[in-house]
């Protein structure tokens, strides 16, 4: 298949290695027989969400953030039209935020997201940032990554991680993180979490096949490195957070 | 009465932490508790300098100690390093006479960037040096605005700030400050066109969020930047590096004050610059500065040879979490031009804290290593999957992991050319532990 991905703002939107979330991505589709092409998009460029089988903003500084959603606001509809029919995407990082109905700044300033989903954030003068260990119901494994942020989420319904056993999530210490709905993924974990979780990346995979009505292929090899570095992460942060 | 108290329990303090061999802040961290604003009861000299920045502040205030105590000044500084307000009240309060006078022409202070503001609560310094802002241990500093919004309550509008002029975030403290110096380098031989790297902060002005262009960029986005919008750009310099060439190691200042670099290192032209341009306004000769800094061996250690079974070796200590520290030492190794090995070690992400925080290693720019003279590259350390992964998304192809990292120091015993390793304070004795040092 030809797969195109839209990548938003990478220059503007780049912290924490977040374009390695777009990386691992194509690679493990090409390896499955695949094309893709990605496409940047930057401020006031023009960019066809309908034809897109992914979306990808990654995580930005906080007025970096509110640059971005002057521009993406124009695409709020077409994006919240996509996610509807199925489209496959991943906000990672602070980009989650901007799918939300507002983000209030640590001065109280207030700025709308796209309104995708009905949940709101409110940014703090301090930073949130600590390993992160959780279980979603996607697949057996841990989920790990590292939190950076500095707002509280509230108001998600439909969370990534159900439950957050160790660090930070939404809404504060082992709050259930990120927000799952169709094939719309998003999440203030780093990692990048693609790299760090390889069966969310299969699940993203798994939601782009989906929305072409396919499946992926049941003989797919693993990424040994990936696999690998998950288990040390793994290991590591449970080993850390037994001791507690 | 409560301020000698203080004075003394800090000194008993120090005294007895050296003699057990503990750190520097606790006698700080005591008196502090005793009289939390001891800091404005005592008398400071007339010259307090202070440096912050993510990298350079440890290699330039020891430069700037070294030229103004070659003048003839009596300096003290935080040597040991703790650089937050339980240390500095620590150094300044075992300096100080019962009475509460300081007994120093200078008070020059390592400042961490977060934590300025705390350090300067009671008093502040007359010059603050500011080196640089970009991205630097995240994990700790969220980014580096973050860093820099924590910064600006540091700042008095009294204190003469010592800035970048080619670094785009931190010259924005010079906005609405009125006493400012710059520092900064004239286009040279090695400096580029546009920014490099692959993530690109310079991309949009920090004040406007607008593009920014470059006329020309020393290293990452450190260069001539000018924003296509409000005009924030780069400003002229006070003290200019007006040639430097790192392949013959010499830099020349303002045209006329020549130093042999003693590391030809893009950093260590920047350091010098900024030790020179706060010396050179507290009044030292030109001939004074140049005399100290040329070929000046810092003692801080970031760089050491050593001899590996049949081979030379040097350590490039990079700072995990600091991915233009990375690359700088990347691009140190594809100037070498020398045929080489290079071993790359994530071990234990910090010394300091707790972390399998490893989206820093996909900032580094590790296609530098993508050059005929890298003979092979091999990874070890706990995180040597981590790091595999990233590397097969280079165009590197000579490497190999092993994740043992006394194996990898016997494996690369054998074989031609030098050794080059580049790793953190975290791990470098893991590897020094296996090497003959040379002194």
């Amino acid at each position: 298949m030809e797969f195109r991905f839209l990548h938003f703002y990478p220059d503007l939107m780049s912290l924490y290695g977040s374009y390695g979330n777009i990386a691992v991505l194509r690679r493990y589709l090409e390896r499955l027989g695949n094309t893709v092409a990605v496409e940047t998009v930057s401020p006031g460029e023009a960019a066809e969400v309908s034809e897109a089988d992914f979306l990808f903003m990654g995580a930005g500084t906080e007025r970096s953030a509110r640059t971005a959603m002057e521009d993406f606001a124009r695409f709020g509809g077409a994006v919240k039209a996509a996610a509807e029919d199925g489209a496959a995407m991943l906000f990672a990082g602070t980009a989650m935020e901007l799918l939300g109905e507002r983000i209030t700044e640590a001065d109280g300033a207030s700025y709308a997201g796209i309104g995708l989903a009905g949940f709101s954030t409110v940014h703090g003068e301090t930073r949130l940032a600590e390993d992160v260990y959780g279980r979603t119901d996607l697949f057996p494994e841990a989920v790990v990554g590292f939190v950076n942020k500095c707002g509280i989420v509230t108001g998600v319904e439909t969370p990534l991680l159900m439950r957050v056993e160790h660090g930070i999530g939404n809404e504060g210490r082992e709050t259930p993180e990120g927000f799952h709905w169709k094939n719309v993924f998003a999440s203030e974990l780093t990692g990048p979490i693609l790299v760090k979780n390889p069966k969310l990346l299969e699940a993203a995979a798994a939601a782009i096949y989906a929305r072409r009505g396919e499946s992926l292929p049941e003989d797919r090899a693993a990424d040994d490195w990936a696999e690998r570095g998950y288990a040390v992460t793994e290991e590591e942060l449970r080993r850390r957070f037994a001791r507690k | 009465m409560r301020k000698f108290l203080t004075i003394v329990l800090c000194k008993l303090g120090h005294f007895a932490g050296k003699l057990v061999g503990k750190g520097s802040s606790l006698p700080g961290k005591l008196a502090l508790k005793v009289c939390p604003d001891i800091l404005a009861r005592v008398r400071l000299p007339g010259h307090i300098i202070a440096v912050t920045g993510s990298n350079g502040k440890t290699s330039t205030v020891e430069m700037i100690a070294a030229i103004l105590r070659a003048d003839g000044k009596h300096v003290i500084y935080n040597e040991e390093g703790s650089n937050q307000i339980e240390g500095v009240t620590t150094l300044i309060l075992t300096h100080a006479t019962l009475g509460g006078a300081v007994r120093a022409d200078v008070l020059l202070l390592e400042s961490d960037e977060r934590y300025a503001r705390y350090s300067f609560r009671d008093f502040h310094p007359t010059a603050f040096v500011i080196t640089n802002l970009y991205r630097d241990q995240l994990t700790r500093n969220g980014h580096p605005e973050w860093v820099y919004d924590a910064i600006l309550p540091a700042i008095h509008p009294e204190t003469e700030l010592i800035l970048n002029a080619d670094d785009p975030l931190s010259s924005c403290f010079a906005r609405g400050h009125e006493k400012v110096r710059w520092f900064g380098l004239d286009r040279c031989a090695f400096s580029t066109d546009a920014p490099t790297g692959v993530y690109h902060d310079g991309a949009y002005c920090p004040v406007c969020h607008a593009p920014m262009t470059y006329d020309y960029v020393h290293y990452n986005h450190i260069g001539a930047y000018r924003c296509t919008k409000c005009g924030h750009h780069k400003p002229a310099a006070d003290c200019t590096a007006t040639a430097a060439d790192l392949e013959k190691g010499t830099l020349t200042i303002d045209g006329t004050v020549t130093v042999e670099l003693a590391f030809r290192s893009i950093y260590n032209v920047y350091n010098i610059l900024a030790a020179y341009a706060v010396c050179r306004r507290l009044g030292v000769s030109p001939e004074t500065c140049a005399g100290v800094l040329n070929s000046y061996l810092l003692k801080n250690g970031r760089m050491q040879t050593f001899r590996l079974g049949q081979r030379h070796g040097t350590l490039l200590t990079s700072k995990h979490e600091n991915s233009i520290a990375y690359d700088t030492n990347l691009r140190y190794i594809a100037a070498s031009k020398e045929d080489c090995a290079v071993l790359v070690i994530v071990d234990a992400v910090s010394r300091k804290y707790f972390t399998s925080e490893t989206s820093w290693l996909w900032d580094i720019d590790f296609d530098l290593l993508n050059v005929p003279h890298v003979r092979e590259v091999v990874l070890s350390g706990r995180y040597c999957s981590d790091l595999a992964e990233r590397f097969s998304y280079t165009e590197v192809k000579n490497w190999r992991v092993q994740p043992d990292i006394a194996a990898a120091a016997e494996e690369l015993k054998s074989g031609g050319g030098e050794l080059y390793v580049v790793t953190c304070f975290s791990d470098r004795d893991k590897l020094l532990a296996h090497v003959e040092k040379e002194a």
